[in-house]
């Protein structure tokens, strides 16, 4: 009877603090536009002329990775996908209609794909239990250790293989950005976009640079994928 | 700060400084994200570069969960929001969804018309341009490209807070615990994040939002 009674002010407690983080959020967003009106009146006017960022930032939609925080970069100067552990499948249409809109449109000058240590999806990947929706998905992961068996299977230490999984599972992002239409056809025609590899460390804030060699990479897979001239050249059609 | 001329170097400096800052001024979040992550709500927003959801919300690492898209569009089929959705609801238990549509929407404008975008984005997009002809009376009473392309752009916003209603992981999580969606507009040219309501438009935006988004 006791716990009863007790129920309702919990769920009383629970709904008042939701109701406060949700204001907070509205709150803070008026503060920024004071912030930033203040420090430039013409700050939103100029966003509202139109988007031309130098950057796409595909990576994991962690909580603790926020694209602009952790590059230093304001509104209106990167392109943002996140998904579950920063992952391109070329079938994808969701991802690959980014790519190409930035591409394409957009004309960016970089693609970054960022990693971070600790991921709970790669975590996941590598979890022998049935995920549900998640399998399909995460199976991407399960391909890049098989990718790279050889190397992982060497390292004896689980938090270092770990980290190397991570850091392959960018690589083979970076990989299947590079096997577009839109990337190499782009890179031939402008000289860019060029891709890069990172991986954010929760630990120190920092991002480590792979440094993919963007040029090896793309001949590397010009045997198989080469997608640079197709027959009509039917400009921003394909992916 | 050096100023660099290379625009990739120019990210890297920035990310020095948001690292030492954070050592510097908050060592106690830097230790807490560490550890694990409890973000409160989850983001599904679009990709547009002047939307960076925790900027934008003045919010810190750890707060939001996020996925971005081209126009902010949600279908039941997407394996990618799919298993953000799974993940965040399932596994990280947000308590709120918020879905984020925008006014001056390069998607929303490019909806309105059926010029060819090329195979990717003409499929990714055609739920969008569905949802334009399922709506054209309403929206051709609107009288400017720009009051059209916000509409569409809140219609799209409701249309995937139902696609979130049917999936059995959401429901599961609203009756059980609590969660609770909600849709949202954010307008470019204030900066200010308005609440969508039931299907009526812009329902708290000021006067002179209200005035710009109708004309």
């Amino acid at each position: 009877m006791a716990e009863q009674q007790q129920q309702p002010k919990h769920k009383r407690t629970i709904s008042r603090y939701l109701q406060q983080s949700h204001e907070r959020i509205f709150e803070n967003n008026r503060k920024w536009v004071e912030s930033k009106t203040r420090s430039d009146p013409e700050f939103f006017a100029k966003l509202s002329a139109g988007q031309s960022p130098e950057y796409l930032y595909i990576g994991c939609a962690d909580s603790r990775v926020p694209a602009n925080e952790i590059m230093g970069l304001d509104a209106g100067e990167v392109f943002v996908h996140r998904n579950i552990a920063n992952m391109v499948p070329n079938t994808d249409l969701n991802v690959m209609s980014v790519i190409n809109y930035a591409v394409r449109h957009l004309h960016v000058k970089h693609i970054v794909v960022c990693g971070h240590y600790t991921c709970g999806g790669v975590k996941a990947a590598m979890t022998p239990a049935d995920l549900g929706i998640l399998n399909p998905w995460l199976r991407g992961i399960r391909d890049v250790y098989r990718l790279h068996e050889a190397e992982l299977d060497a390292i004896p230490d689980e938090k270092a293989k770990y980290d190397r999984l991570i850091e392959l599972n960018v690589v083979e992002s970076c990989r299947n950005i590079i096997k577009t239409a839109a990337v190499q056809q782009s890179y031939q025609d402008n000289q860019y976009p060029i891709v890069h590899g990172w991986v954010f460390d929760l630990k120190d804030g920092l991002l480590k640079d792979l440094k993919i060699d963007f040029e090896a990479m793309l001949e590397g897979i010009k045997k198989i994928y080469n997608l640079a001239s197709s027959p009509d050249r039917r400009a921003s059609t394909t992916d | 700060m050096t100023v660099t001329t290379n625009s990739f170097d120019r990210i890297l400096a920035g990310n020095a400084i948001f690292a030492r800052r954070l050592t510097l001024r908050e060592p106690e979040l830097l230790a807490k994200t560490a550890k694990g992550q409890a973000p409160e709500v989850l983001w599904l927003g679009c990709a547009d570069s002047r939307i960076p959801e925790t900027t934008i919300c003045d919010c810190k690492p750890g707060d939001i969960f996020v996925h971005r898209n081209i126009a902010n569009i949600l279908t039941p089929d997407d394996i990618n929001s799919a298993s953000v959705i799974e993940y965040a609801v399932g596994f990280v238990k947000v308590n709120r969804v918020m879905v984020c549509g925008h006014t001056k929407c390069g998607g929303a404008n490019a909806a309105m018309g059926d010029d060819d975008l090329g195979d990717i984005l003409n499929t990714w997009l055609e739920p969008m341009r569905a949802l334009r002809r399922q709506h054209k009376s309403e929206l051709d009473k609107l009288l400017t490209a720009d009051a059209k392309a916000n509409r569409l752009a809140e219609l799209n916003v409701f249309r995937s807070l139902e696609v979130l209603k049917q999936n059995p992981i959401v429901q599961k999580a609203m009756a059980e615990r609590g969660l609770t969606l909600h849709g949202l507009l954010y307008d470019i040219p204030a900066g200010e994040l308005l609440v969508l309501e039931d299907g009526k438009t812009h329902v708290t935006a000021t006067t002179e939002t209200q005035h710009r988004l109708n004309r």
